[in-house]
């Protein structure tokens, strides 16, 4: 079932420069996506279409059987969260315990319940213990923990990581890997926006955009391999794909090393 | 910059932090009149006041060290009022009186002694008592020293209301800023918002969304900390870029603040946009009807806390009629 | 030796009004001349608060950092025995974010505010920036254009002219690559090797990206809890064991090439520090 469709959508800020051209795009329940693209490919801006922060100018979105318009927005919202770039920027409350509790007091959970989804989402990120700590005292990735916590606790079934690791330092990023395997594996859908080649090998499938276009959709691994729509994009090969190409091309390799070389890259 | 703490909450364990903090707001307001109900003939009241404060401070388990560095900054206003009462105030019997000399001499001797004042003042603790003693070297001076030829004289007389209206006010300054203070000490700046949304609530009927303000209340104490590291960080930015803010003309001065208030406005700006983008996402929505994590819970303790605040401010109100 | 620390210490006041130990115990030997580090390290480890040492905009609680033959230290700094100013011309530090130092109207106008500042007279700054502008990839027509409708990368490299232009013989990036895609990360790393190699200045570069060390850096510096706990050759670093206690990755092209190395039963004649490297012996071994 697709939870998601993109149908002829486009979008621009000023008349005649088009940021986004003809997007079409199904999403399947509990899959994986990235959308791969240099700086200014319109990536984000994609994100911010999907959870109404933007109007397509064409074409029409539809998540979960929701057709989007200004009187559905709300309901949309209650099935996507997005975790941002910037950790610092999406931190609402003075305390982790009000940041997690900000959605719910928008959707007007009842206080109980409120205090029970906090405790529980807390834990799941593991910032139980941190509950009553202000933001300037917690590193990027414990940030964006919360916002994540914040977003399971309103109960949404699709997440969108806006290139929420590209701030963090290895480890800081290592973790939120971690929770979107771990939240992909419990039937969330994810969708990554990201320029790091490393992530995208973990989703199931990737958009290849370019200048506000589809280049691509394909599994991981056709994506992952394709040189020519990489090179077209501005995007980098993952490096033992980059010496299978060598190897192959010098006509060095025999089938044991290329087969190795293989499985090595598509490793998650 | 870290020392700019907004409300300056210390966290502590007594009544006034279990009070609700609508009940501490209203019982400021409450006590406020009250200081300000004892009239001017009365003013041996305000040891009564002084006297309450301090079983409050006692109780309640407030450092006065705390409360004494809140009244601090008010220090040269009081010592100003003070000093403007005697200076004019020229009512009621005479108390003292002093000549002062003035002489080309004796007015040396007084710029020797600012300039004295001036350059050692940095390595005393006590500023406040040296700026005192420094007033009456001065008078001391004037009054005892006859060097040279004087060309004026002048008479500083002091007068008993002078002395007793100086010191009301300086009294009643003190009590209201300590209750303040043990407001802000006592009282998460959080609860504070929560409890003044609930007191300005009547205000809504005049149309002002109180909901709204407490939330920019918020949202403001969620990044004072951060823009003000910010702030530092773009300082340290321009230093490096060879800003002198300890030095410059005018000209400069004013190009050093621009290099700092520009990317200050632009980061801001930038923050502002994506922090609305984000509760925009986690569906808020502008003047839509929320539930809320905190709430406020009326306790038996916060009736009897008001209960007394009004019976002072009925004592003192008696007081006012009685004399 | 250009900046010489000698046993410092640091200390930051926290909301709480605690002191957190920034920097502990450091001493470190810089030079003018001819140095490609790279500084890693956690979030919170001091990396930034090292690097404000070395260009005076921070002075250490004890101990004393030699900058140029200036001896920065709490005495000095406190009874103005010593002028900081000249030092941040010698030693140039560009911020992380360049939304902090950008703020003219023009990107020349903020190019030469640097070197205005320090007593160059408008002219010879003007030269400079025609000349820096180019160094960091951009061309002569940016410097009429606003800095602020750039996108992420031009506005870093806009702002490293600005520091570039003040003429420093050491200059230190913070964080320079974090955000950009890997072309705009892979240019701009470029860029710096050849002001390294061309005008033989001391770089140093704080980065979360170990492939920058491991492909860039002649010696690294590593960060952890406040203290400097490793000062010599990459690879030496990456070939210890204990660099997963100190939350360090390895670097893509060497996890690699020991994954080939032990699967695939090869020895490479010597540990490749670039693709280039690495694809030559892989031929002279596999043939």
């Amino acid at each position: 079932m697709d939870i998601i469709q993109m149908k002829n959508v486009s979008f621009e800020y000023q008349q005649d420069q088009p940021v986004l051209e003809n997007i079409n795009l199904n999403i399947k329940k509990g899959e994986w996506l990235t959308i791969l693209g240099h700086n200014g490919s319109g990536k984000s801006t994609l994100s911010k279409l999907l959870i109404g922060l933007l109007k397509p100018n064409q074409g029409e979105i539809i998540v979960d059987n929701i057709l989007l318009s200004r009187e559905t927005i709300q309901d949309v919202r209650k099935h996507i969260g997005i975790v941002f770039q910037n950790p610092d920027n999406q931190f609402v409350g003075v305390t982790v315990r009000d940041d997690i509790a900000f959605g719910l007091e928008n959707l007007q959970v009842p206080r109980n319940e409120m205090v029970e989804r906090i405790e529980k989402y807390a834990h799941k990120v593991n910032m139980a213990e941190f509950l009553n700590k202000e933001p300037h005292n917690l590193s990027g990735g414990q940030k964006q923990r919360v916002a994540i916590a914040g977003i399971l606790a309103m109960q949404t079934d699709i997440i969108i990581f806006d290139e929420a690791t590209s701030m963090l330092d290895p480890k800081g990023r290592k973790m939120i890997l971690e929770y979107m395997k771990q939240l992909n594996a419990e039937g969330v859908t994810i969708i990554t926006i990201t320029h790091d080649m490393k992530e995208s090998v973990l989703s199931d499938r990737i958009v290849v955009l370019k200048n506000g276009k589809i280049l691509k959709i394909d599994t991981a691994t056709n994506v992952l391999k394709d040189q020519e729509t990489l090179e077209k994009s501005n995007l980098e090969m993952l490096l033992p794909l980059k010496v299978l190409r060598y190897l192959e091309r010098e006509n060095i390799a025999d089938e044991k090393v290329r087969s190795y070389l293989w499985q090595l890259s598509l490793k998650r | 910059m870290k020392n700019i703490v907004i409300g300056r909450y210390i966290p502590g364990n007594s009544f006034l932090y279990r009070m609700d903090p609508r009940t501490k707001i209203i019982a400021l307001i409450v006590l406020m009149v009250a200081v300000f109900m004892i009239p001017r003939e009365a003013f041996e009241m305000m040891f009564v006041g002084l006297g309450l404060i301090l079983i409050l401070l006692l109780i309640g388990k407030i450092s006065i060290k705390r409360v004494y560095l809140g009244l601090r900054p008010l220090m040269f206003l009081l010592l100003f009022t003070f000093v403007f009462q005697i200076l004019f105030n020229k009512t009621g019997p005479e108390l003292q009186a002093w000549t002062l000399n003035y002489s080309f001499l004796n007015i040396a001797v007084i710029v020797a002694i600012v300039v004295f004042w001036m350059y050692t003042k940095r390595f005393i603790k006590a500023k406040f008592i040296y700026l005192i003693l420094m007033i009456i070297a001065i008078i001391t001076v004037l009054n005892q020293l006859t060097l040279g030829p004087i060309f004026a004289t002048r008479q500083l007389v002091v007068h008993e209301d002078a002395l007793m209206i100086g010191f009301f006010i300086m009294m009643r300054l003190i009590i209201i800023v300590t209750l303040s203070t043990v407001l802000t000490l006592s009282t998460k700046p959080t609860d504070l918002n929560l409890g003044l949304e609930a007191v300005m609530k009547p205000l809504k009927y005049l149309r002002i969304n109180t909901e709204e303000m407490a939330m920019i209340i918020s949202i403001s104490l969620r990044y004072i900390p951060t823009l003000l590291d910010e702030a530092n960080k773009i300082m340290l930015a321009q230093a490096s870029r060879g800003v002198d803010f300890s030095e410059g003309k005018l000209k400069d001065k004013v190009m050093q603040i621009i290099s700092l208030l520009v990317p200050m406005f632009i980061i801001s700006f930038k923050r502002s946009d994506e922090l609305a983008n984000a509760m925009e996402a986690r569906c808020f929505v502008p003047g839509a009807t929320r539930t809320r994590l905190h709430q406020l819970f009326w306790s038996r303790l916060d009736t009897i806390s008001l209960v007394t605040s009004i019976i002072i401010l009925i004592g003192s109100i008696a007081v006012r009629v009685v004399t | 030796m250009a900046i010489k620390f000698k046993k410092v210490d640091f200390k930051y006041q926290g909301n709480d009004n605690k002191a957190y130990l920034a920097l502990s115990n450091i001493t470190l030997n810089i030079k003018a001349e001819g140095e490609f580090i790279t500084l890693i390290g956690e979030t919170g480890s001091g990396k930034t608060t090292l690097v404000q040492h070395m260009n005076a905009l921070l002075t250490p609680l004890s101990g004393d950092v030699e900058i140029f033959g200036v001896k920065i230290n709490r005495e000095n700094v406190k009874k103005k025995r010593v002028k900081l100013n000249p030092i941040r011309q010698q030693v140039g530090l560009v911020f992380q974010f360049p939304e902090y130092q950008l703020f003219e109207e023009t990107i020349l106008k903020d190019i030469i505010f640097g070197p205005k500042n320090f007593g160059v007279d408008e002219k010879t700054a003007i030269e400079r920036a025609k000349n820096v502008i180019k160094v960091v990839g951009l061309d002569e027509s940016y410097l009429s254009r606003s800095p602020f409708n750039l996108s992420g990368g031009e506005k870093k490299r806009v702002s490293i002219a600005g520091i570039l232009a003040m003429e420093p013989d050491i200059l230190i990036l913070d964080e320079p690559t974090s955000g950009l895609d890997p072309l705009g990360r892979n240019a701009l790393l470029d860029v710096f090797y050849n002001i390294h190699t061309k005008l033989n200045k001391t770089i140093i570069i704080i980065t979360h990206d170990m492939n920058t060390v491991y492909e860039y850096a002649k010696r690294v510096l590593v960060m952890r809890d406040s203290y400097l706990v490793y000062d010599g050759d990459p690879i030496e670093l990456f070939t210890k064991k204990n660099i997963e206690n100190w939350n360090l990755d390895v670097p893509d092209l060497l996890h690699l090439i020991n994954q080939i190395e032990t699967d695939l039963n090869l020895k490479l004649p010597k540990k490749p520090r670039n693709e280039t490297e690495l694809f030559t012996q892989l031929k002279a071994v596999l043939k």
